[in-house]
């Protein structure tokens, strides 16, 4: 009895704990395994071998909108998986909560932007996003193949709304991307990331 | 900023979401606008994330410096204003606002809402003169040390950093009493790259005395690298020492064990 009294104190214990994870450069990236938009199961040690972004989404938040309105968000994604990146787009929305989506809504909304991320996952419950520490939407993650993060920050320099400041801006994960595929170190692995905060 | 009940605006560092109002000026010839001067912001939880910002009304001061001559009767001070507003949503605003004031040789009499700005201004972070600051970095924590000047004790205090990536906004600070004065730690940011210079910001405390009241101090000190060790993080206000979070889980799991043994022992018989 006291060991079943003292599995369940862990347990409730561990789980108060995971709401101060975060994902730290040059450590191992959190695993997730978390739903896509067919209801099928995908977890980023699938993606092993492969340069993966991970995109926190919130298609209603004006900081996201910032980004696809302009077609930013749309153009980075094209451009880097013709060169066989893994772009994984993740909303932890929660039910009721602005930018929720379901399946066939997020499809609905990835078409009609024209979108092309590798994935959409849904992550109702927020365990992928807390695990990341993610705070806004969008907060940006470069894994490299061999699963270790190598950035964790804002999409640019610019923290703003406003899709006239998109041209202008230094774009932290394009040039993330790009170093790590000439094999050079990411020259900012880590920035202060900007937007609405993650509806969890 | 008159905000209506439930929504927030942020503060220069807005924590962990958000923006800050941004002005663009449009000065007549030979003015100079000075920055935001920030009044002490407060701690906006949105969900699991800490925010840096102002709830209610919020006024900014912002100091306009004219030249020496000036050649026309009056002058209009424009100037575009770009802001965020959240509640469980965002909303980004933007407005162009203009005042025209007239231009003279004597100075003006002044308006009846000259004291307001003496109020404002009053309510500013103070510089801290009299007080001794002495600030630590290390992996585990950034340590400040506080001796305040004479006559002030606090019973609690928090520290709002003016700069991102540089300690963890949603995390508690550990806060305890030393020798003439008390020392506040704050977990470094998790992506931090590496202890700041100077450490630069708002020092808000509890003061003790009859009735509640805050004080706000302005603080920017150099940062020794060291490795302090975090403070115990106060137990009042709602937080409760891990403890007393343990013995609590333990007995619900005690609970949840009898309840399962009693099931068993019913259907047993």
């Amino acid at each position: 009895m006291i060991r079943i009294a003292t599995l369940s104190c862990l347990l409730l214990l561990g789980s108060y704990a995971v709401g101060h994870a975060a994902a730290i450069v040059g450590k191992p990236a959190p695993a997730i395994a978390l739903k896509d938009t067919d209801g099928k199961t995908v977890r980023l040690a699938d993606f092993k071998g492969k340069l993966v972004v991970l995109e926190w989404v919130n298609f209603q938040c004006p900081f996201v909108r910032k980004h696809y309105g302009s077609g930013n968000m749309q153009q980075l994604q094209k451009t880097y998986t013709e060169k066989g990146i893994v772009w994984i787009s993740i909303c932890s929305s929660a039910p009721g909560k602005q930018g929720y989506v379901t399946g066939p809504e997020a499809e609905t909304l990835i078409e009609e932007k024209d979108a092309t991320p590798t994935r959409f996952l849904l992550d109702p419950k927020g365990v992928a996003g807390k695990a990341y520490g993610a705070k806004t939407t969008p907060h940006m993650f470069v894994i490299d193949p061999k699963g270790i993060l190598i950035y964790n920050g804002a999409i640019d320099d610019k923290p703003s709304t406003k899709p006239d400041d998109v041209p202008t801006a230094r774009n932290y994960v394009a040039a993330a991307l790009v170093a790590a595929m000439a094999g050079e170190t990411v020259e900012v692995s880590a920035t202060q990331p900007y937007g609405c905060s993650v509806k969890y | 900023m008159k905000l209506r009940k439930g929504w927030h605006t942020y503060w220069k560092n807005p924590g962990d979401a958000g923006l800050p109002l941004r002005i663009t000026w449009r000065l007549p010839d030979g003015f100079a606008a000075g920055p935001i001067e920030w009044p002490a912001p407060e701690r906006i939880p949105e969900g699991p994330s800490i925010s840096y910002g102002y709830q209610g009304e919020v006024f900014l001061p912002i100091e306009i410096t004219p030249p020496d001559r000036i050649a026309a009767d009056s002058v209009t001070i424009e100037g575009s204003f770009e802001w965020l507003e959240c509640k469980d949503v965002c909303l980004p605003s933007s407005s162009l606002l203009a005042i025209t004031l007239p231009v003279g040789s004597v100075p003006a009499s002044a308006s009846p809402r000259a004291s307001w700005f003496t109020e404002v201004r009053s309510r500013m972070p103070v510089p801290a003169a009299g007080w001794n600051l002495n600030a630590v970095a290390g992996p585990r924590a950034i340590s400040l040390a506080v001796r305040p000047s004479p006559g002030v004790s606090s019973r609690g205090a928090y520290l709002f950093v003016d700069r991102p990536l540089v300690v963890d906004h949603s995390a508690l600070q550990g806060f305890e009493r030393v020798e003439e004065g008390f020392r506040l730690t704050v977990p470094p940011a998790p992506n931090s790259q590496g202890p700041p210079d100077r450490l630069t910001g708002v020092l808000v405390l509890e003061a003790r005395g009859g009735a509640r009241s805050r004080i706000a101090l302005a603080v920017d000190v150099p940062v020794t690298v060291g490795d302090p060790a975090p403070a115990p993080i106060p137990s009042r206000r709602g937080w409760l020492p891990a403890t007393v979070y343990v013995a609590a889980f333990f007995l619900a799991g005690l609970g949840l064990a009898l309840l399962l043994r009693r099931a068993g022992q019913a259907r047993r018989s």
